[in-house]
């Protein structure tokens, strides 16, 4: 792997506390030297907010289109009107 | 639990046998709290999202029944959000900190994400998100090794990191 991957896998293991007490002291240090360095710490680790942030949405278009089957599709029927009975 | 979440298809099957078994008892709660049908909804999708990144998390299944662990989060998080709304009620007029989760460049940033980088998102989400065994990530997106699936990992964190950074200064000179 190039270097600069083995950078963002070595960020990672920081990021996610997998670093060895020593690696991680070092790697601190590194940080408060390098602001290169520093600025992609912090963005990698915006990285994975935005990638759980990106899953949700998903996840949650998944359910909406289930939701739609379910209220709209024939099949479903009996089981949409037992629900939209308690609502009206 | 896991080893059934590895498509959307196994994850339609999931939602649509979970809202069958969970959902009448979930909405019925809402209705008797005074909720209406679509806040019914919006609280159970939010349920069932805590339930999968759980699924996804522990590998043992949590040990109640899904529909009676289901109705438990909904009226967690009905009573949770009925608590904010009445405290927040007085204060309508006030900028509340939540906003600050919200800022114009992270909806852009997304955005992008979704559009101009959506095959590297589809991966980390695999990854990262459904947190999937890298055997069924390089299978699942063409891969002929696990070795190449993790490097494609990489170059990907490394192509939204950098977009992360570039953005960021982009924005913040739109901003300012």
């Amino acid at each position: 792997m190039r270097t600069s991957l083995n950078n963002i896998q070595l960020t990672e293991e920081y990021l996610f506390g997998l670093l060895p007490a020593g690696d991680k002291l070092l790697f601190d240090a590194n940080r408060l030297l390098n602001t290169e360095l520093d600025n992609n710490v912090s963005a990698q680790q915006q990285t994975y907010i935005l990638v759980q942030q990106y899953g949700r949405k998903q996840l949650k278009a998944e359910m909406e289109t289930v939701h739609r089957q379910l209220f709209t599709q024939p099949r479903h029927y009996s089981f949409a009107q037992s629900i939209l009975r308690l609502f009206r | 639990m896991a080893t059934m979440l590895h498509t959307p298809a196994q994850r339609e099957e999931l939602f649509i046998r979970l809202y069958k078994k969970a959902f009448p008892a979930a909405a019925n709660y809402v209705r008797k709290m005074g909720g209406s049908f679509d806040e019914a909804k919006d609280v159970f999708q939010d349920a069932l999202v805590i339930y999968y990144e759980k699924a996804v998390t522990v590998p043992t299944p949590v040990n109640t029944s899904d529909a009676a662990y289901l109705l438990g989060i909904t009226r967690h998080l009905w009573l949770k959000k009925n608590r904010e709304n009445n405290l927040l009620q007085p204060l309508d007029t006030y900028e509340c900190g939540d906003k600050e989760e919200h800022l114009p460049s992270s909806d852009k940033l997304m955005y992008y994400l979704e559009t101009a980088g959506q095959k590297c998102m589809e991966m980390l989400r695999a990854f990262y998100y459904d947190k999937l065994p890298v055997k069924d990530i390089a299978t699942l997106f063409g891969y002929s090794g696990e070795r190449s699936a993790t490097v494609q990992k990489y170059k990907c964190l490394e192509k939204v990191r950098d977009t992360v950074k570039q953005k960021a200064l982009t924005y913040e000179d739109f901003l300012e």
